[in-house]
């Protein structure tokens, strides 16, 4: 590990380590723009020069392009390298507008920073100035090229890590432009990635325009819950409303980017329907009241027909506190029946994940550092956006990707695609585990040969699979691939994509518990009368909403903490208003088992309305703010049960009880999290559902698929993604479609047990033949296909066939 | 005029182009024969580097050098590319080799191929040399129908494929790693060196990178071996001979193949027919655009490269622009740094802004409107560009500047007193 000297402090550092990187070590931190951790030292913008005084390279050195040595004796006060970085500002401000009171980035703008830093003053230059003209990037993404100083950086991002091809530089020399070949919507779902990464204030957030200054936006650390993966997200509010979000650092999550989804979906919160106030029997009423009536609702129950007539649903979107005060509750209770996850399928997958993955559990970094990477049944980009950029990050650096899945899984990268009908998955997962391969077809076959070859050739493979095609059962299969592919000296990782930001900590706690379809089963029945649900929604989470709707309606009481319209808070006898996740504190566990931390960035309040039309002053003035009524689940949960918890309390009783969490109550905000402890036994596999099915003259399996935008709970109450949320179709494959005469764009009607709706249909070449494919979109006529729950068998015909 | 021997200009005859049979009949592709016949690989390097050649692109990098990085020995994938940018204002000498005998780079290139142990070629070619590419096609295709390129070369062991790639028409292109990045489709910025590329060249593939005028002159070192082409030189220390190319105030600029190391006040006066008009000689640019002036005071310095160093210059392409009395070096000089500035990539602030930041203090001191902080002004801007940029452009761009501010300081500053150029009439 070199040592070297820097303005007369030594500083030893890893090999390989930057001079800017080793100087940052001893907090001398000098002005750069280029230089991005994330991106790497392009040497383009020139501004961190340095002296190098002794060592291999002498004189005025651009610091990010140099390694560190050992013997480099480097001085940043000295006259030269100030003249030096002095001159870069100012011929980056030669031509910039100074419309620092106009612009966005105002406050929290590097080039603002960098201007003092670099000790340029006064403006010497009087020529004439370039000016651009700006392109209108969609509704997310404002664009000022005046105010562009040429770092790269934003292209570096879009092109090179995000793999996105529709924005990069034109021309040459002062006029290097950053955009688009013309106008419209940045394509990549990770575009929103440059307003982060821009230094100025060239690519801002549309949806966060001219609202508020940095010094007034309230920020803190905090966890992405719309997938499983744990991004670090740094959300912030103002005016009690959810501004805006931006990426968070975590090395072994996300990194230092995040997807659209997450910087543009943090809407939910600030929906107008969000109910905020407690309710009983349909009228608005005071917490005490709310609470006093749901625990006498409860204890009568309990005495009329027993503790089991009792039911909870926890939630993969709550925090691991709140989950878990919901199981101690219904055990103080003595009620044993309580799930975490109302679909049955993601359930048991994060109970397989939760118990059998161990060590083997690969992080995102991992990913990223992987050396060869098979995918079966999982879709990233729709379903865990950011684990497309992991993958494309090892693909970047030469690495051999293998999809195996119907679905035309698209990357930002280059992948081997296998387009296998999910039925033939499961015989894939054996062939991998050392089974007949020859159980698949010919061409198959030879495919899979070569990926097995590969997989055993590779240093530090990873699988990765899904749930919703493969089931827990596959997922189970995953595992045990895994297993036998390891060997001491070379792991064999797997990353199990999950439904929520905390299934794998519901799964934790579920243990041998029973799964939604036997509470189900009990509400049918009429044993079960009660049902108390923590920020979930089994009318549209659960596999079957037809048949949970039907249950549902059975009960004597519905209870439902939330902070979403779900339907289930809409239909509750006794509602409870929580908080939102930037609202919150809490714990989340990622797909990968990690604890992550997430600290809460404002209070709730109804958003202000800046009308102007005459409401300000306000004329009758409140106690209190005005939509302040929601509290964090954990607090009414520990008050329902008589308790007065702490956060700390909670953590510390959750690590007493299951020793797998050890090291929860001692975890901070913006690190790295903390994987769980392995060792709570595997739970049994619970066998397959099947669903009745009738299989006729032209009929197809259909399966509900996950979309970026569409899909997610949380992402169907965020306003701002409409955008990105496609119209309705369906897809089929070239032959189906040719045999039924049917072709690309098209609008067709698709018929299947739930009814006939008309979509769009899309032909896609290569999708398996009998398989039709529709992605699950809320507020649409798809709204109830539910991914993960098998197939429906449907049939598709032409508007004018279905007229006959 | 004296007449020197004729070694790349052999076949030159004004209209016309020297194809396939004029070529073998003045000797060529003797060398080729001679290298696949009677030498390795490893002796024809030898032979190169004895020879003392040194690029003929600009940088005057010794040839026998770079070739003795390359990974000759290694097999696999690597390419042999030729640079025929030259867009360099002065510059055409390779257009005058790609006009009058292109067999020369064609063979130039399969020795060398065959040297290096390299399977596949490229000719990256300025896009405005149409006539030029037209003749490299026909002279691949004849090479290619002899049996001289192609699968077995006069049916030895050796191949070798060629590819002829027009350029799209920026300075920058000329840059050997731009270059690069331009062949692969991407954009013509510099990559950062190292790695060099001849461990790392086109798709990361070890790459060698010489001139036109470096090629050519590599089958006539074998064919007729080292001490010869040493020998054609005036200089101790220099080798061969050299296309100057001249342009300027000049009777006859014209492009002459002369020993290394003749003078410049030879060069002028016999070949290029003295400064134009009767007019005196002011100063002059001896290697391109991107070469600091020389004055009267030099015009005894022998054109070879380290001759011309001593005296604060570089030999670099051995363009020789000459500026008469009445030339106001302001803005002759304000005019090559508006070409640099517009030739820039893009990608380093000081070339992309300084330059312009340049560009603005010369046309004020030119328009009258200098002050005289303008020349600490002009100072520091060089200071801080000149071996700061990512590449070499930028640093080009600062040679002629540099030599402005040392050898015509009394003229800017005169500029700025009279509150006008003082050239300008
Ligand atoms: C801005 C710039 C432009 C250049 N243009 C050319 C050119 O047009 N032709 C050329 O042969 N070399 C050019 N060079 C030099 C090349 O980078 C490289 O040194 C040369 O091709 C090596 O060949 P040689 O060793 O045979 O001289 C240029 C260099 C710079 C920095
Ligand atoms: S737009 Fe922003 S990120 Fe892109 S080059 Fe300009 S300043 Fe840098
Ligand atoms: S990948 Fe998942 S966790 Fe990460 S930012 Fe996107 S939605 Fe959030
Ligand atoms: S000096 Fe910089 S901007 Fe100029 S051409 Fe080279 S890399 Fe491009
Ligand atoms: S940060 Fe080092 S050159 Fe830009």
């Amino acid at each position: 590990m070199p040592i070297l000297t820097i303005d007369n402090q030594q500083i030893e550092v890893l090999k390989g380590t930057n001079v800017l990187e080793a100087a940052k070590g001893l907090g001398i931190v000098i002005p750069h723009f280029c230089y991005h951790e994330a991106l790497g030292a392009v040497g383009a913008c020139r501004l961190c020069a340095m002296n190098f005084v002794e060592g291999p390279v002498k004189g005025i050195q651009m610091a990010c392009m140099i390694e560190a040595k050992d013997e480099m004796v480097i001085t940043t006060t000295d006259q030269a390298s100030q003249e030096m970085r002095a001159r870069v500002i100012e011929w980056l401000m030669m031509y910039h507008p100074h419309d620092c009171p106009v612009c966005d980035e105002g406050g929290e703008c590097q080039l603002q920073d960098m201007t003092i830093a670099g000790g340029h003053d006064i403006r010497r230059y009087g020529g004439k100035k370039r000016t651009y003209s700006n392109q209108d990037l969609g509704p997310f993404i404002c664009h000022e090229m005046n105010r562009c100083i040429q770092c790269y950086r934003c292209v570096r991002t879009y092109q090179d890590y995000c793999g996105g091809t529709d924005f990069g530089v034109l021309g040459t020399n002062q006029r290097v432009y950053f955009g688009r070949f013309r106008d419209g919507r940045l394509e990549s779902p990770f575009s929103g990635n440059i307003v982060d990464a821009c230094p100025t204030g060239v690519f801002t957030d549309r949806t966060f325009r001219y609202r508020t200054r940095y010094w007034d936006i309230e920020e803190a650390p905090s966890v992405c819950p719309h997938c499983s993966l744990g991004c670090a997200v740094i959300p912030g509010g103002r005016f009690r409303e959810l501004q805006r979000v931006r990426g968070g650092v975590n090395k072994q999550t996300n990194g230092f980017f995040i997807c659209d989804r997450a910087r543009f979906g943090g809407g939910y919160g600030n929906h107008p329907e969000r109910p905020r106030v407690p309710r009983v029997d349909g009228a608005q009423t005071t917490w005490p009241e709310a609470l006093r009536a749901l625990r006498k609702r409860i204890t009568d129950l309990v005495a009329r027909h027993g503790p089991g007539a009792v039911a909870f649903l926890g939630s993969p979107r709550a925090s691991l506190e709140a989950n878990y005060l919901l199981d101690s509750w219904a055990a103080s209770l003595g009620s044993r029946r309580i799930a975490f996850d109302s679909h049955w399928q993601h359930d048991r997958s994060a109970r397989v994940a939760a118990g059998k993955l161990g060590p083997r559990a690969a992080s995102l970094e991992d990913i990223r550092c992987s050396d060869f990477i098979l995918m079966i049944g999982v879709d990233p980009l729709n379903e865990a956006p950011m684990l497309a950029l992991a993958v494309r990050q090892a693909v970047r650096r030469g690495v051999r990707l293998a999809v195996i899945d119907p679905r035309p899984v698209t990357l930002p990268c280059a992948a081997a695609h296998l387009p296998l009908a999910p039925e033939a998955l499961p015989d894939v997962l054996e062939a991998l585990a050392g089974g007949d391969i020859r159980r698949l077809g010919r061409r198959e076959a030879v495919l899979l040969e070569g990926i097995l070859e590969q997989l055993r050739a590779a240093e530090r493979p990873v699988l990765i699979g899904g749930p919703d095609l493969l089931g827990a059962a596959g997922i189970e299969r995953l595992l045990d691939t895994a297993r036998l592919l390891a060997s001491e000296h070379r792991p064999c990782k797997v990353m199990t994509v999950l439904a929520g930001p905390n299934s794998f900590g519901c799964g934790v706690l579920a243990r041998q518990g029973p799964d939604f379809e036997a509470i189900l089963n009990g509400m049918l029945a009429g044993e079960i009368k009660a049902l108390v649900c923590l920020e979930s929604d089994p009318m549209t989470g659960s596999s079957d909403p037809a048949r949970t709707g039907m249950a549902l309606g059975k009960l004597e009481l519905l209870a439902a903490l939330d902070y979403l319209p779900t339907a289930a808070a809409h239909h509750a006898h006794l509602f409870l208003p929580t908080t939102a996740v930037p609202e919150s504190a809490g714990v989340y566990v990622n797909n990968e088992g990690r604890m992550l931390l997430f600290s809460s960035a404002m209070d709730p309040g109804t958003p202000i309305s800046v009308s102007g039309g005459g409401d300000h002053p306000p004329r009758t003035f409140l106690p209190a703010t005005p939509g302040s009524e929601p509290r964090p689940a954990w607090a009414t949960l520990g008050h329902l049960q008589g308790r007065r918890l702490s956060l700390r309390d909670i953590r510390q009783a959750i690590e007493m009880e299951h020793p797998n969490f050890a090291g929860l109550s001692s975890l901070t905000t913006g690190g790295e999290g903390k994987r769980i402890a392995d060792i709570s036994p595997p739970p049994e596999t619970a066998p397959e559902i099947p669903f009745p099915h009738s299989e006729g003259e032209g009929t197809l399996r259909l399966y509900a698929m996950e979309d970026f935008a569409g899909s997610g709970e949380l992402a169907g109450y965020a306003s701002a993604l409409a955008p990105l949320r496609p119209t309705p179709f369906v897809m089929l494959g070239a032959l189906d479609a040719k045999q039924r005469s049917l072709s690309d764009g098209q609008q067709v009607r698709l018929r299947s047990e739930l009814g006939g709706v008309g979509v769009a249909l899309r032909v896609v070449p290569d999708l398996p033949a009998g398989i039709a494919l529709v992605p699950r979109l809320r507020g649409t006529a798809l709204e109830s296909y539910v991914p993960g729950r098998g197939h429906y068998d449907c049939q598709i015909l032409s508007e004018d066939e279905e007229k006959t | 005029m004296k007449q020197h021997e004729q070694v790349l200009f052999k076949n030159r005859s004004p209209g016309e182009t020297a194809f396939l049979e004029t070529y073998r009949k003045s000797g060529g592709y003797q060398g080729l024969e001679k290298a696949l016949t009677k030498m390795s690989p490893e002796q024809v390097r030898e032979e190169v580097k004895k020879s003392g050649l040194r690029g003929r692109g600009g940088a005057g990098f010794a040839t026998g050098m770079k070739w003795s990085f390359f990974p000759a020995d290694k097999p696999g994938e690597k390419y042999l590319v030729c640079n025929g940018d030259e867009m360099e204002p002065g510059t055409y000498k390779d257009r005058e080799i790609l006009m009058a005998d292109p067999h020369q780079l064609v063979e130039g290139m399969i020795i060398s191929a065959y040297a290096l142990q390299i399977p596949v070629g490229v000719i990256f070619i300025r896009y405005a040399y149409e006539q030029c590419s037209r003749n490299l096609e026909r002279a691949i295709a004849e090479a290619m129908e002899a049996g001289l390129l192609g699968k077995n070369i006069l049916k030895s062991d050796f191949s070798f494929e060629l590819h002829l790639h027009r350029s799209a028409g920026r300075y920058i292109c000329g840059e050997e790693t731009a270059l690069l990045n331009s062949l692969e489709g991407v954009r013509a910025n510099p990559r950062s060196k190292p790695p060099f590329p001849a461990q790392k060249g086109i798709f990361g593939k070890p790459t060698n990178v010489n001139n036109v005028e470096t090629f050519a002159n590599v089958q006539h070192i074998i064919a007729h071996g080292s001490a010869w082409f040493k020998n054609l030189a005036f200089t101790e220390s220099g080798s061969g001979t050299k296309l100057y190319c001249l342009s300027g105030h000049l009777e006859r600029p014209e492009c002459f193949e002369l020993p290394i190391g003749i003078s410049l006040g030879a060069v002028i006066e016999e070949y290029g027919g003295g400064v134009w008009r009767g007019r005196r000689f002011k100063a002059a640019l001896p290697g391109g655009a991107s070469t600091p002036y020389l004055t009267a005071e030099h015009l005894g310095v022998g054109l070879d490269f380290d001759p011309i160093e001593k005296a604060g210059s570089r030999l670099g392409t051995g363009a020789v622009t000459v500026f008469d009395e009445t030339t106001c070096m302001v803005a002759a000089t304000l005019n090559l740094n508006r070409f640099f500035a517009r030739e820039s990539c893009g990608w380093c602030t000081p070339c992309r802004d300084g330059l312009p930041f340049i560009n603005w203090l010369l046309e004020k001191i030119e328009n009258g409107q200098g002050e005289m902080g303008d020349i600490d002004m002009l100072r520091e801007q060089i200071r801080n560009i000149n071996g700061r940029t990512f590449c070499a452009l930028a640093m080009g761009a600062m040679g002629p500047m540099q030599s402005l501010v040392d050898l015509f300081e009394e003229e800017i500053i005169d500029h700025i007193k009279k509150r006008c150029c003082p050239l300008k009439t």
